[in-house]
């Protein structure tokens, strides 16, 4: 009955405790200035990487949800829109503002992030409010819902003056760079695997296995679901806002119930409850467009296919999940990490979560 | 009603010897149907009883009011001395009540050690959450700095996980599961899913703990070993326990007082051997057609 001595993973580590907490965030901030400095003359990448960013962002987040806690949300391109407006207005209504004591570059950016952060809390305070009623139930409702929230964003958006309506906001100073955009993707994954390796965390995974067994061990499971969901639209909020400071204009057309499940799609494919799987299949849906468009252009089939290609995601995307559901129904990584998948010479984290 | 969790906790504290687990003329209705009339039950420290009937008798029903999954239509449920009426099942949980389930409802996909550390976690981190308007307050105050310190890493939070991992280990280890303990639960055989599952009853630190069919699906030998088990949990963690079983000999051996449920009502009550000749118990088992021809008590 003993077990074999596993040391502790804290035993191994050279990293005394105290700084493990920003260890992460020392090593990540030079590779995003690098990466920013690689990326300092290509506008098309450039663009290109923000739209997967946002995408990593809004995968990673959704994946809190639908992954780890079991929950099915399927309208968060809402939150994303609630960000993008709140964010997008603040810029507009700062926009001849500077702060003096800095240099215009910089109070830019301070600006920015602060729109930002507005954006993100609002989209929060949003989640907070669709979620506490609805996540009180079990079972689809919480579908339902998110389903109806995302829909009166839409349709609010597009008679409001303040949000341009139908046409959209245009002229938000597009502030956003490379490095702003890879920094919220590294702190959206670093909170899912902090999560993920927390007692919170394991309260979010016992949820999703058995909600009752869950309830009767003593965790709230209301407050968890809606903590779990909160933080899931605060960063929806903040993927709008940086969407909404690199694309020309924003319009209720970016946001609609299409983009959710297209999001959805992006979580399931990667499998429900894998950050890695979520961050993989973001990239690899957003690339697709553009490598269908390369591949038909070089294949030299009518342009017009080539300009199509928008058209044709779709089916493809619903192709491309019935293929999965078929042959590999847990997703690409299921509820595995990187780490899991590695060959076994590689030095593998011990995992949190079997 | 405004009482905070912690505070009932205290109360029951300062009160030795006082029922741990009462219920008081609880009945519960599900639209016509009476599943539960007027039960009543008392469960101390020390104490091993057991909760009896045929099938559909209310027995489950019983635990789940007890438990707070269903809310009783009329009566009251006290734990710690507490009214927990209107409460939620993890409210309960944390005054001190744990149960295991019929139908083995462990977190699957997680594994042995993970499983034990959620219910660790839940007591561990037991906020000043109840009824009133200031408790919810605090209690979300003390939950959003225990995010923080989650996500920031901090010291302290290193240091709660470790003890949450020991004081999970060594609930395995009571079990007889440290060599299962990096395995998911459903990879488990189902007696050691059992086992997990009171470990993992355990973790919430319960003063009572109810099993609901613990010896479901066992063989002979495993039922014997539970029995000691389940003894031996009573007198190392100090607990009361109540008892869900079909199975008369294990039932018969260990409790030292049974509740008899037919058709949601109590037919008896009291000793072993004194339950086993009441004429009401037989008929319910055996059915009137036994009694004739056996001519009343066996």
């Amino acid at each position: 009955m003993e077990t074999p001595a596993i040391p502790a993973p804290e035993a191994r580590s050279v990293v005394p405790p105290s700084l493990r907490g920003v260890l992460p965030l020392v090593v990540a901030l030079p590779v995003l200035a690098l990466f920013q400095w690689v990326l300092s003359d290509a506008p098309f990448a450039t663009y290109l990487l923000s739209v997967v960013g946002v995408n990593i962002i809004l995968a990673v987040s959704l994946n809190i949800v639908n992954g780890m806690t079991g929950q099915f949300s399927i309208g968060h391109a809402g939150f994303m829109a609630v960000g993008a407006y709140i964010s997008g207005v603040m810029s507009l209504s700062l926009k001849d503002i500077a702060l003096s004591f800095l240099p215009v570059a910089a109070s830019d950016q301070v600006l920015f992030v602060l729109a930002l952060l507005v954006g993100g809390v609002a989209a929060a305070l949003c989640g907070f409010l669709v979620g506490l009623p609805s996540l009180r139930l079990r079972g689809d409702y919480l579908a339902i819902v998110t389903l109806g929230f995302g829909e009166i964003i839409r349709v609010v958006v597009q008679n409001t003056d303040a949000f341009g309506r139908a046409l959209g906001l245009s002229g938000i100073p597009q502030s956003s760079t490379p490095a702003m955009v890879y920094f919220w993707v590294f702190l959206t994954v670093l909170v899912a695997r902090r999560i993920t390796g927390s007692s919170h965390g394991r309260s979010l995974w016992a949820i999703r296995e058995d909600e009752v067994a869950a309830e009767a061990m003593g965790v709230d499971t209301t407050g968890y679901k809606v903590r779990s969901f909160v933080i899931s639209s605060f960063f929806a909020g903040i993927a709008g806002g940086l969407f909404a400071h690199f694309v020309p204009i924003i319009n209720p057309g970016s946001f609609t119930f299409v983009k959710s499940m297209e999001i959805v799609v992006m979580v399931v494919l990667g499998g429900l409850g894998s950050t890695t799987g979520a961050i993989v299949a973001a990239t690899f849906l957003t690339l697709l467009p553009e490598g269908l468009r390369s591949l038909f252009a070089v294949l030299g089939a009518e342009g017009s296919l080539a300009q199509k290609v928008d058209q044709i995601r779709m089916p493809v995307y619903g192709l491309l999940l019935v293929v999965l559901m078929l042959a590999r129904p847990q997703g690409l990584f299921g509820t595995k990490e990187l780490w899991d998948v590695l060959p076994r010479w590689i030095p593998r984290k011990r995992r949190g979560l079997a | 009603m405004n009482a905070s969790v912690q505070e009932a906790k205290a109360q029951a504290e300062v009160e030795p010897g006082a029922p741990l687990l009462q219920a008081d003329g609880v009945s519960i209705q599900f639209g016509g149907l009476k599943a539960l009339t007027n039960f009543n039950l008392s469960v101390r420290q020390g104490d091993l009883q057991g909760l009896i009937g045929p099938n559909g008798a209310g027995k489950s029903t019983a635990f789940n009011v007890l438990t707070g999954v269903y809310q009783p239509t009329r009566g009251e449920v006290r734990v710690a001395g507490q009214r927990v009426n209107q409460w939620l099942p993890h409210q309960i949980n944390h005054l001190g009540l744990a149960r295991t389930f019929q139908n083995i409802r462990l977190f699957r996909a997680l594994s042995a050690l993970d499983n034990v550390k959620v219910a660790c976690r839940a007591q561990g981190a037991l906020h000043p959450e109840g009824v009133g308007l200031g408790a919810k307050v605090k209690g979300a105050f003390f939950n959003y700095c225990d995010w923080w310190r989650a996500l920031l890493l901090t010291p302290r939070f290193q240091q709660e996980e470790r003890e949450l991992t020991q004081q999970a280990e060594r609930l395995l280890e009571v079990m007889g599961l440290s060599h299962r303990r990096d395995e998911e639960a459903r990879n488990l055989p189902y007696g050691e899913q059992r086992r997990l599952e009171i470990a993992r009853a355990l973790g919430t630190q319960p003063k009572v703990l109810l099993l609901d069919e613990p010896a479901a699906g066992m063989n002979t030998r495993e039922k014997a070993d539970l029995m000691v088990l389940i003894r031996k949990l009573r007198d190392d963690f100090k607990l009361g326990v109540l008892v869900i079983e079909h199975d008369m000999k294990l039932v018969m051996g260990i409790c030292e007082h049974i509740t008899v449920l037919d058709h949601g009502e109590t037919i008896a009550r009291g000793a072993p051997a004194q339950v086993r000749s009441d004429r009401k118990v037989i008929e319910a088992y055996l059915g009137d057609s036994y009694l004739e021809s056996h001519g009343g008590a066996a």
